[in-house]
């Protein structure tokens, strides 16, 4: 497994278009900001649209409200471009964190859930309109959405508190999670 | 440094946020304060979309359904914000930044107030397009929102002290 951290970070490593600009004196601060800006706007219109599904504000058309759902795809591309720099810029503060491995991983359960929506209940609760209630499957799916992107705020916070430190002489592990010597 | 800001700092609370290693201390507090942001803010600005004109067929009386949950994430974000203001109070307070979050924070508080009003109390205002001055305040409240948002997340980057303590 950390062969692949390995791979991961030197491809990081290797992208330096984004030091410059992240090491001037406002270019993090400014990333962190975009950063939030897309999480709030991800958190904000895709959280709308499960709580619709799993009932609130029932009088909303399922499709007049999946208009919004757009603008939570442009906040997660905006957070994913930023987070990206964030890894290129200090690739080892994250490789080797293990609240990063767990924000990947909420990450990836939140892609698949969004993938389970679309390719199975979305074909039928597009149709529901004022006051119509969606059916089980897609209320659970709501449910863990909200779970999950709430899980990758948890696991994106406390990045700061997992910093990885250096190995030392200890060996590593399947997953490292301190910063190897090379 | 001003003898508030000490004795506060010296506080058991204070100083258990600040220094604790338990992940209940700062790491909690910080990840609602963010879980907060991401409801209130976001949540604020959907309805924003909503009035400017995006998703036009959602009745926008409707919409009211989710301003409970946008207070939640508000107060959420009052109580750990007056948590983390009690921990680094030097930090916060002597940071022009920090009051111009507040500034920020007043502002949509008030915008959000007269949208309840305006937006939310005309039984008829459903399905018709929103008045000039509904846009007006959704312009304004994804300003003061992403205010809010910068300055906060300046405040990390532009204090000048950290503690009154030594």
């Amino acid at each position: 497994m950390h062969a692949l951290q390995f791979w991961i970070y030197d491809t990081l490593r290797a992208m330096k278009w984004a030091k410059p600009f992240m090491t001037s004196r406002w270019g993090w601060p400014f990333c962190e900001t975009v950063h939030f800006l897309g999480l709030s706007l991800l958190v904000g219109t895709i959280g709308m649209f499960d709580l619709r599904l799993l009932g609130m504000g029932r009088r909303i058309p399922i499709r007049a409200l999946h208009k919004l759902v757009p603008w939570g795809v442009s906040g997660y591309v905006v957070a994913l471009i930023t987070g990206i720099m964030f890894l290129a810029t200090e690739p080892d503060q994250y490789v080797f964190n293990p609240a990063f491995h767990w924000k990947i991983l909420f990450m990836a359960g939140a892609g698949l859930n969004m993938a389970t929506f679309y390719l199975t209940v979305f074909r039928r609760v597009r149709f529901l309109g004022s006051g119509d209630d969606a059916e089980v499957p897609a209320k659970v799916i709501a449910a863990l959405s909200l779970f999950l992107w709430i899980g990758v705020i948890v696991f994106g916070r406390m990045l700061t508190f997992y910093r990885p430190a250096d190995c030392g002489s200890e060996p590593l592990s399947s997953i490292s999670t301190c910063i190897p010597l090379r | 440094m001003h003898p508030f800001f000490v004795w506060l700092e010296a506080t058991s609370l204070s100083t258990w946020i600040r220094e604790s290693t338990s992940v209940l201390a700062f790491p909690a507090i910080l990840t609602l304060h963010t879980i907060g942001m991401g409801f209130a803010a976001g949540l604020s600005a959907a309805v924003d979309l909503r009035i400017l004109g995006f998703a036009p067929a959602a009745p926008l009386l409707e919409l009211r359904r989710f301003l409970p949950v946008m207070w939640i994430g508000f107060w959420m974000n009052a109580v750990s914000g007056v948590l983390l203001l009690i921990a680094y109070p030097t930090k916060a307070l002597t940071n022009p930044v920090f009051y111009l979050k507040l500034f920020f924070i007043a502002l949509a508080l008030v915008g959000t107030r007269f949208m309840e009003r305006s937006v939310f109390g005309d039984a008829d205002r459903d399905l018709k397009p929103a008045a000039r001055k509904c846009r007006m305040l959704a312009i304004a409240s994804l300003v003061c929102w992403t205010g809010t948002i910068t300055a906060g997340r300046l405040l990390a980057y532009t204090y000048s002290h950290l503690t009154s303590l030594q």
